[in-house]
């Protein structure tokens, strides 16, 4: 296969499998938040301002993944 | 006794201004969609050709991401179009700063009361973050992280960012872009928060701080331990699980530097970029929801690098209470 392809190739793959993990994790957090938010309705500002936190720590490793696609398939 | 006259309508706004909102909204959504690749690919595959003059149709989105280069200054000093879009954050921070400060007054004024809440909503989240006798020391520096990064994300959303043309060297370039779509901005700020990070750690801790990274103590403690006749298999194997878990903070301290610095360029880039796509695909109408997630994203960016940083200051300034020995 060319080069220019396998290039284009890569960036899709690059997303499409680079997006599940953060996906998921972000989902598992919200799944977390929702249950301290059910258990204890009162406490929900310092359970929002974590969650916020930790959600986009997640969301940084998804964004690692999108670099690559965009450097893949502009540069 | 004749009753007012009731404002029928909803959204609080009477319904002539109702009227002409929709109006307006459809005109462009349908001016939008004909104007796009969508509307024209789905035309001229029935064959009808419907011709939109240039000025109301969007060019297809060319991002350079290394940021060119414009002009020399002084002759000798690169100046990039991202540089110009700092210097913008660094005049609209000082000219606001400057002009509610000039004369403030015990009860404030609009402006005033806005950036009191907003500075008193940071040395907050410090006093919640590093107590209450550091949050002094951290907040100037937090919150110039946080202003500069906030200020810079929020700037780059003006009309004219990414669409003055500036034409030098026969290629054309974008006269101003975001700042933290760079990533040399992004680079600095991470390098400014690990110098931080370790100046204080120093300060606070002395030599010692370095102990930390390389935790050879308790592996040659045990090991003489074998000379004076103890022999201790455990304490050696745990003296070099320290020795390795130590380079492994090492490597993660210089990690930091790296994930916070792709971190935020990968937000702001991702976000310009799918603000342009949006804006060709469907001009008017579509990038509007765009719009206020960039504006989301560009103040929880500016949070977490904030946020971050002073965790791991006050984590390298509170003293290490798990001595296990």
């Amino acid at each position: 296969m060319e080069a220019e392809a396998v290039r284009l190739l890569a960036a899709g793959l690059a997303i499409g499998l680079g997006a599940i993990g953060p996906g998921i994790g972000i989902g598992i957090l919200g799944y977390g938040a929702m249950q301290g938010l059910a258990r204890n309705p009162e406490a929900r500002g310092p359970i929002q301002t974590n969650m916020m936190i930790a959600i986009a720590l997640t969301e940084a490793i998804g964004i690692y993944a999108l670099i690559v696609a965009i450097i893949l398939a502009l540069l | 006794m004749t009753e007012p006259k009731k404002r029928r309508g909803c959204l609080g706004c009477s319904f002539p201004i109702l009227i002409i909102i929709i109006v307006v909204f459809s005109t462009l959504t349908i001016v939008g969609f004909l104007a796009g690749p969508i509307g024209q690919n789905l035309f001229s595959s029935f064959g009808v050709n419907i011709d939109m003059p240039d000025w109301i149709t969007v060019p297809a989105p060319e991002p350079h991401l290394p940021a060119p280069e414009l002009f020399k200054l002084f002759g000798f000093i690169p100046v990039t179009n991202t540089i110009i879009a700092s210097w913008f954050t660094v005049i609209v921070l000082v000219v606001v700063s400057v002009v509610v400060t000039r004369r403030m007054k015990i009860v404030p004024g609009r402006l005033q009361t806005a950036f009191e809440g907003i500075l008193g909503w940071l040395f907050d989240l410090c006093k919640s973050i590093a107590g209450d006798a550091n949050a002094r020391r951290f907040f100037a520096v937090i919150a110039t992280i946080f202003l500069y990064v906030v200020f810079n994300a929020w700037l780059s959303l003006i009309p004219g960012f990414g669409s003055i043309i500036y034409g030098t060297g026969g290629h054309e370039y974008e006269l101003i872009r975001g700042a933290n779509t760079d990533v040399n901005t992004p680079l600095a700020l991470a390098l400014f928060s690990f110098f931080f990070v370790a100046y204080f750690g120093i300060g606070s801790l002395g030599i010692g701080w370095f102990k930390q990274y390389f935790n050879f103590g308790p592996f040659f403690r045990s090991v003489g331990g074998v000379f004076k006749g103890k022999l201790d298999f455990m304490g050696i194997f745990s003296g070099a699980i320290e020795i390795f878990v130590g380079g492994l903070e090492l490597l993660s301290r210089f990690i930091t530097i790296i994930s916070f610095t792709f971190r935020l360029f990968g937000n702001m880039t991702a976000g310009e970029i799918l603000l342009l796509i949006t804006a060709f695909l469907v001009p008017y109408i579509l990038a509007l929801p765009f719009y206020g997630l960039e504006l989301l994203i560009g103040a929880i960016q500016g949070f977490i690098f904030a946020g971050l940083t002073l965790v791991f200051v006050t984590m390298a300034v509170t003293p290490h209470s798990e001595e296990s020995h």
